[in-house]
């Protein structure tokens, strides 16, 4: 956007003339940004009004008086500069960039344009360079602790995994809590499509990913309902606006540029183990224990030991079984884009590839995309515009989960087991493992995966028209699709499966919209100093999905992956689904001399999934925006700019498709002990039978709302070169559309129904500055705070619990709880006395049995922060992206199967020595005594509590250097007699360093994906860190 | 450009006047359909009630009741009397309230809009089937507010007395049956045929199974209101054509695949829960006292003699799991059952009961030695064994005159006649004390020397619906047994 302005700028100050003078200064003014050189840059000497401007490369020539002038460089966007002209007769300045943008203009809502000084809410902006070539090929993870307001949240290291992403917390119950995502106007999918059981498969991509970070020009993060509300319904979670690079802006040149990288990926976030004592329990060895509580190495009779599959091996440790496992990861960029032309005639066709293979062996994740677009002004003055883009995204990843999966194993490994010096398989292909009903993980990466094609077109296409100077009117369509193909295979003798199953599902999306919009802007209005303009649009959108699904089991060929293999089919369906909505909106913006603004917003949707008498629903919202310091000519070097702003507004959100009514399914009755499904076989006739379903529809149900309010300011403060924003917001979520649980006897089990009140409240904090600028160094820090306290304040009559739909383990129950912040964890809580002292058993020395049905974790985190310092010297720039999230919990499977297990370090500390359980014994008398029972080591450990229970319970908390990147850029000068425009080099890395005080490894863990359910590592695969090269040039 | 205004105003009004009606109008379910027709239903609904007699409960009134022993998991929790709200959950949501009974009474609701009276018939009867296994198993349960979705998501519990009885809003079981008789005597536009899993569409069947079900219930209630319980008697013996012959039990039939398996046959002999049960060493040697030639039909022995525990043995299981006694195909049928809901011999021992008790005119003897023949040649029996065993056990097979004794007699040949049918033995049990058994080893739950006389109500419906007590165990009596 700032190469558009200084385009513009440039041709109107270009045409004022130069004066000539006594001496000459000349010089270049660059910036980090513009290393090339700024055009346009207004300087004059100060005290008078003579001046001068820089050419297309930021060259300049101005007289000055004498050695004591001063000249004052100012450029939008920059900090106003004054240099003292002294002995110098070439004075070249590195332009610091203006860093609380105060004049930035930014892409709101429906692709709107609006000067940041106009807004009355938040509304953040991300400029490509700090999301692209930063080791990490999925957007959401390059945002991290960069933004303040959202939370992201990443999966795992596995390729492709994943990214949980929530803006101002959880406003709907069961709804999607992801924000709306748009891509040059193209409502995006970020669908995350569970296709597996949550708690045991692979994790598929959120399809945000299909974007390669290196095409992006601008994100632009629309915080809350007021900032959204022109998108409806589907923006009551935010929006993010992608905008991707173009044309424009290139000044009627044509350019080439290239971009590659290469990054190793490496595993890390594992914990440290004891390297004393193998493979048994009761210090004894056992050829298929799980446990390392076998006798300490190098006690005498324990030099051999014979395997479950009986071959004899050293008792000894292998310190890097776990780490051993994993391999390095790569990841290989390439782009390439060819763009042309200027503001109004411009095309870019780019190619993007990705090529990504994980930290284990046999998973990858490959992206190819391919885009065209243009923008073309003719001579009748229609403006056409299009783009389309073609997306290939591949991804093959192994199982996860508990119990028999690679990584259901892998922390059940004991420390004398030679995890990967040993064969893993028999001549035949059969697993060799210590424990024979379960697989070797190296056997489970070569046999069990998902496998995942899409395929994908979006593109839109926009005619406009200025029918005066002062209305125009538009139409855009865009269009998003795609097929994802999936094959799940588990081959013959997975632990899970023995006799083998393979599934087929083929997914498919679409979504459509056409926007109208008439655009109306006149000036002093009513009165001097007042413009107004006014925009009303209409939207039509379309949404389909289908699935189609083969499951098959008991496999007769091994290693041939297709269904046809398969003897048995269990579960083959068809589920399909529509909607649409239509929406009219419209939005009067009023401005006043500049510094008071006005922005009312009024929308009102029909939504297909709502009854047909009842499908309208309208919601307004109201902004206002005040700059202080120009309403009151406020002068001061201290307080340089100072907005307020306020906002309020309401979103409504429609149901999904197909709730209003009671439907009927395809009959089965029983369980695991006998069961039936019909069609049923009796005497040879093939009977269907039909169920009343168990959920009852409603024809009455109206739509969720979510209102927000929103307060704020921001300030510059000395000269601009510090800006703080500050905002606080409450929204509360009503009338959720819910399913409610009704009595059985009723004939069914849930009733949906608009219930529930939710409430969301957060401090948002950005702090801009430069800290310290000397000669060409300039160091610039920008510090973002956020914290959110969600809670659920009312669910239904005599309901004061609800489990969040998904997979969720019997006794351990994401949850949505009454006084409770949003998906809280139920399960079994430790025992305890008034004061809160854990009781212990005086029998045994443990802890009493524990209660169910307790909140016992929270993953909502108490506040994050995210401080990124970027360094500029000469042509080097160093950023530094430090961020942390306090408080939240994690539950983890894993890290209680290696305490419990005895692999920890610290389980192996004094392993000889008896142990005393923290708590007290209750003495019956309202006493209570400290406990004095000493138990072994081993029953200390396990004692601590195992799975399903409070003792998996961590705390979260985790500082992180997130993002470390060094760029250098080639100065022009060694570029003039070469091909390039401009060439740049960098080093990035990412994830260098985690301190984690509550949690034995990474906490940054989320098995079950992007959604409603989070802080569950129900072992899952670990982080990895990443770090890389990469170029870009320009021809 | 003004082709260009054009076409913007054409499309635009276009799509304004489209989205009026047309467009929005896409949210009927394509995966699922709304409304079904009555041949849909019916299976769900029969097999429902199938289940709900043949799965857990029969898990746990064979067992309770002295035929099965609990050898694992919740049969061997069943076999020490221990049952709490947390067992049955299933059974009442998913076979009874949310499978059987909503299906019937969705099936007559159809059925009456399009005056398929064959359907209505046919479910009403079934419905109160269904109704009376709920009510005879949790005591008082919701009935006249019950199955009525949005109109009534918490719905209030009905008396035992008031749903056999019937009162103000509260037609009877007997009155919801006779409802039914009548409805298969008038003219229907819809004939069941294959989709009837139990008589193929023959409705003279229906309503000999629709009289025998009301004998069946007057004898239930008969020790509380034994006059009512005469009249009943009286009336379907006047006007009623009762099952008479093994050919007009209502059987619900099931299949010999996977999928398709009757539930005792999948618990017996294919799940992974068929570790749970073993015959009872106590059924076998009540048989063997009595020379019964139909025990080798009703228990299977592998090695070639009967493997068996005492109830409420907590040794060591017989191993290998092979070798047990379990229920034979007689059962089981190699999967398709059938299920035995209503049948021959029971309408025979229920008559038998009628003249010794109630006074009603018949002969006791005949009734009582119909119903050993009517099972011995259900099990496989030929003429001329009954026979041969009638001669050698005539003190067996006739009664003496004496209430009591006659009681005890014609209750025990019942149960025997019941194998494989837990629900009506433990009902049977309750009311007459007959057989006479002995406590389990081991026994304990609520009273370790209560054998459970009901179910507790199950807790999802405690935590949903307010009208449900949540002090009511299983040691106390339901009405008629009271």
């Amino acid at each position: 956007m700032k190469r558009v302005l200084l385009s513009i700028l440039f041709l109107v100050i270009a045409s004022s003339s130069v004066w000539a003078q006594g001496k000459t200064v000349t010089g270049r003014v660059t910036s980090a940004e513009e290393p090339e050189g700024i055009p346009g840059v207004n300087i004059v000497i100060k005290g008078s009004s003579s001046g001068a401007t820089t050419d297309l490369d930021g060259r300049y020539s101005i007289e000055v008086p004498s050695n004591d002038a001063v000249l004052v460089f100012s450029f939008i966007g920059y900090k106003t500069t004054e240099q003292r002209v002294g002995n110098r007769s070439e004075i070249n300045l590195n332009f610091a960039s203006d860093l609380s943008d105060l004049s930035e203009v930014i892409v709101t809502a429906q692709g709107i344009e609006r000067d940041e000084r106009s807004l009355g809410y938040a509304v953040q902006s991300i400029k490509g360079d700090m999301v692209s070539q930063k080791s990490e090929p999925n957007l959401l993870n390059s945002l991290q602790g960069k933004l303040t307001g959202v939370n992201i949240v990443g999966s795992s290291g596995a390729p492709g995994a994943s990214t949980n992403i929530n803006i101002r917390g959880i406003t709907s119950f069961t709804g999607s809590n992801q924000p709306l995502i748009v891509v040059d106007g193209i409502i995006f999918s970020n669908d995350t499509d569970n296709t597996q059981n949550t708690l045991f498969g692979s994790q598929p991509s959120n399809r945000l990913n299909d974007i390669a970070p290196e095409t992006i020009e601008s994100v632009n993060v629309l915080k809350g309902p007021a900032a959204a509300v022109l998108y409806g319904s589907r923006a009551s979670a935010g929006a993010i606006i992608i905008t991707t690079k173009s044309g424009a802006g290139l000044e009627n040149k044509t350019e080439v540029t290239v971009n590659s990288s290469v990054n190793f990926q490496n595993v890390y976030g594992l914990p440290k183990f004891q390297n004393q004592y193998g493979q048994g329990t009761q210090n004894d060895f056992n050829n298929t224990s799980t446990g390392s509580w076998g006798p300490a190495f190098g006690t005498p009779g324990f030099e051999t030991v014979e395997t479950s599959f009986g071959t004899t091996v050293p008792y000894q440790a292998f310190p890097n079984n776990i780490r051993d496992f994993y391999q390095q990861g790569k990841i290989i960029q390439n782009g390439v884009s060819v763009a042309s032309g200027d503001r109004d005639d411009n095309f870019i066709v780019s190619m993007n590839t990705t090529m990504q293979e994980g930290i284990i062996p046999n998973s990858s994740f490959d992206r190819y995309s391919v885009q065209v677009g243009g923008n073309k002004k003719l001579n009748n003055g229609v403006k056409v515009s299009g783009n389309v883009t073609y997306v290939r995204s591949e991804s093959q990843n192994t199982i996860v989960g508990n119990g028999g999966s690679a990584f259901g194993q892998i922390t059940r490994i004991p420390r004398s087991y030679d995890l990967v010096g040993q064969p893993f398989q028999d001549e035949f292909g059969n697993s060799l493992y210590y424990n024979p009903t379960q697989n070797h993980p190296l056997w489970s990466l070569e046999n069990e995966f998902l496998r995942s094609k899409v395929d994908r077109v979006f593109g839109n296409f926009k005619v406009g028209y200025d029918i005066s100077d002062w209305l125009n009117v538009s139409y855009r369509v865009t269009a998003d699709t795609y097929v994802d193909r999936r094959k799940d295979v588990a081959r013959i003798g997975s632990a899970r499966t023995p006799a083998g199953s393979i599934g087929e599902d083929m997914l498919f999306r679409s979504e459509l919209n056409g926007d109208l919009m008439i655009t109306a802007s006149k000036s002093n209005i009513l009165t001097e100093g007042l413009d107004a303009t006014l925009l009303l649009g209409q939207n039509i959108n379309q949404r389909n999905f289908q699935s189609l699904g083969v499951f098959g089991t008991d496999l007769n060929v091994p290693f041939f992956d297709n269904v046809s293999n398969a003897s048995v089919f269990t579960g083959s369906g068809e589920f399909s689904n529509v909607r649409r909505l239509l929406g009219h909106y419209a939005q009067l913006a009023l401005a006043y001399n500049n510094y008071l603004f006005l922005e009312l917003s009024g929308r009102v949707d029909q939504s297909s999934t709502l009854p047909a008498n009842n499908n309208a629903y309208f919601y307004p919202s109201v902004a206002a925006s005040f700059v202080l310091t120009d309403a009151l000519n406020i002068e001061s070097n201290f307080l340089s700019y100072a907005k307020l702003r306020a906002s309020a507004a309401t979103v409504g959100r429609d149901a999904d498709p197909y709730l209003l009514n009671t439907f009927f399914s395809t009959a089965s009755y029983g369980n695991n002990v006998a069961s039936i499904t019909f069609p049923i076989g009796v005497g040879g006739n093939n009977i269907p039978g039909f169920a009343v379903g168990t959920r009852l529809g409603s024809d009455q149900l109206t739509p969720e709302f979510v209102t927000s309010y929103e307060v704020g300011g921001n300030f510059g403060l000395f000269n601009n070169r510090l800006s703080v924003d500050l905002a606080y917001f409450y929204t509360q979520s009503t009338n959720q559309i819910f399913d409610v649980a009704v009595s059985n006897s009723s004939g069914f089990d849930t009733q949906t129904t608009n219930v529930g009140e939710m409430v969301n409240q957060g401090i948002e904090l950005e702090l801009n500055g430069t800290i310290l600028q000397a000669g060409q160094f300039t160091w610039d820090m920008g510090l973002n705070f956020t914290r959110i306290r969600n809670e659920v304040k009312y669910i239904a009559p005599g309901v004061d619990q609800s489990n969040i739909p998904g997979n969720g383990f019997v006794g351990l129950t994401p949850s949505i709880v009454r006084g409770q912040p949003y998906g809280v964890l139920v399960g079994n809580a430790m025992q305890r006395n008034d004061a809160g002292e854990l009781l212990i058993n005086p029998l045994t020395g443990g802890y009493l049995p524990t209660i169910a049905g307790q909140v016992i974790a929270n993953p909502q985190p108490d506040w994050v922060a995210g401080l990124m310092n970027t360094f500029y010297f000469k042509d080097f720039t160093l950023g530094v992206l430090v961020d942390t999230r306090q408080g939240g919990d994690v539950y983890s499977f894993g890290m209680v199967d290696q305490r419990n297990g005895g692999a920890l370090e610290m389980t192996g500390i004094d392993r000889e020595l008896p142990r005393v359980l923290p708590g007290v014994i209750d003495m019956g008398d309202g006493e209570y005594m400290p406990n004095n029972i000493q138990v072994p080591a081993q029953t200390y450990w396990s004692g601590l509590g195992g799975l399903i229970s409070e003792s998996g319970v961590y705390d979260a908390t985790v500082w992180r250097l997130r993002e470390v990147s060094l760029t250098y850029s080639l100065p022009r000068r060694y570029l003039e007699r070469t091909p390039f425009g401009e060439a740049s080099i960098g080093f990035s890395g990412r994830n260098l360093w985690f301190f984690a005080p509550g949690f034995p490894g990474d906490p940054e863990t989320n098995t079950q994906g992007a959604g409603n359910i989070q802080g569950l590592d129900l072992n899952g695969m670990p982080n990895t860190r990443n770090y890389g090269v990469n170029i870009r040039f320009t021809l | 450009m003004k082709v260009f205004n054009k076409i913007l105003y054409g499309a635009t009004f276009a799509l304004l006047v489209s989205s009026c009606s047309e467009f929005m109008d896409i949210n009927d379910n394509p995966n699922n359909p709304d409304a079904v027709t009555p041949e849909l239903l019916l299976p769900t609904g029969l097999t429902g009630a199938a289940f709900a007699n043949n799965n857990e409960l029969n898990r746990f009134g064979s067992t309770v009741i002295s035929v099965t022993a609990g050898a694992a998991n919740s049969p061997s929790a069943y076999d020490v009397y221990d049952i709490d709200s947390d067992d049955f959950g299933n059974q009442w949501r998913f076979e009874l309230y949310s499978g059987s009974l909503i299906a019937f009474e969705e099936m007559i609701r159809v059925s009456e809009e399009v005056d398929a009276k064959a359907y209505s018939g046919i479910g009403k009867i079934m419905k109160a089937y269904a109704f009376a296994l709920t009510t005879d198993t949790w005591g008082d349960i919701p009935y006249s507010e019950a199955l009525g979705g949005l109109g009534n998501t918490q719905p209030a519990l009905d008396s035992q007395e008031d749903i056999y009885k019937g009162a103000e809003g509260i037609q009877s079981l007997f009155d919801l049956v006779r409802e039914g008789i009548a409805d298969l005597g008038e003219e229907s536009s819809l004939m069941p045929g294959q989709d009837d899993i139990v008589y193929g569409g023959d409705l003279d069947q229906w309503r000999k199974a629709g009289y025998t079900l009301m004998l069946k219930m007057a004898i239930t209630i008969s020790y509380r209101e034994p006059a009512l319980a005469t009249t009943i008697i009286n009336e379907v013996l006047q006007d009623g054509e009762l099952i008479t012959s093994n050919v007009d039990d209502l059987n619900v039939r099931f299949g010999m695949a996977q999928g398709s398996y009757a539930p005792a046959h999948e618990w017996t002999n294919v799940s992974t829960f068929a570790g749970d049960l073993i015959i009872s060493t106590r059924f076998v040697n009540l048989l063997q006292s009595k020379n019964d030639p139909r025990l080798p039909l009703f228990v299977t022995a592998p090695t070639g003699s009967y493997v068996t525990i005492d109830n409420g043995f907590a040794g060591q299981r017989p191993l290998p799991q092979t070798s047990w006694s379990r229920f034979s195909s007689y059962v089981t049928g190699n999967g398709a059952g059938p299920v035995r809901l209503v049948t021959n011999f029971q309408r025979a021992f229920n008559l038998a009961e009628a003249v010794v008790r109630l006074g009603v005119a018949g002969d006791a003897n005949e009734y009582y030695q119909e119903g050993i023949r009517a099972s011995m040649s259900l099990a496989g029996l030929s003429a001329s064994e009954i026979d041969a065993y009638f001669a050698a056990n005539a003190d067996e097979v006739n009664l003496t005159g004496n209430v009591d004794d006659d009681m005890e007699k014609i209750i025990t040949q019942k149960y025997i006649a019941w194998f494989g049918n837990g629900v009506e033995q433990w009902t049977d049990w309750r009311r007459t004390g007959f057989p006479t058994l002995a406590p389990h080893q081991n026994a304990g739950g609520v009273d370790p020397n209560q054998r459970p006389l009901r179910a507790q109500y199950i807790s999802q419906e405690i935590n949903r619906n307010p009208n449900f007590p949540n002090n009511i165990f299983s040691n106390v009596p339901v009405w008629w047994n009271e």
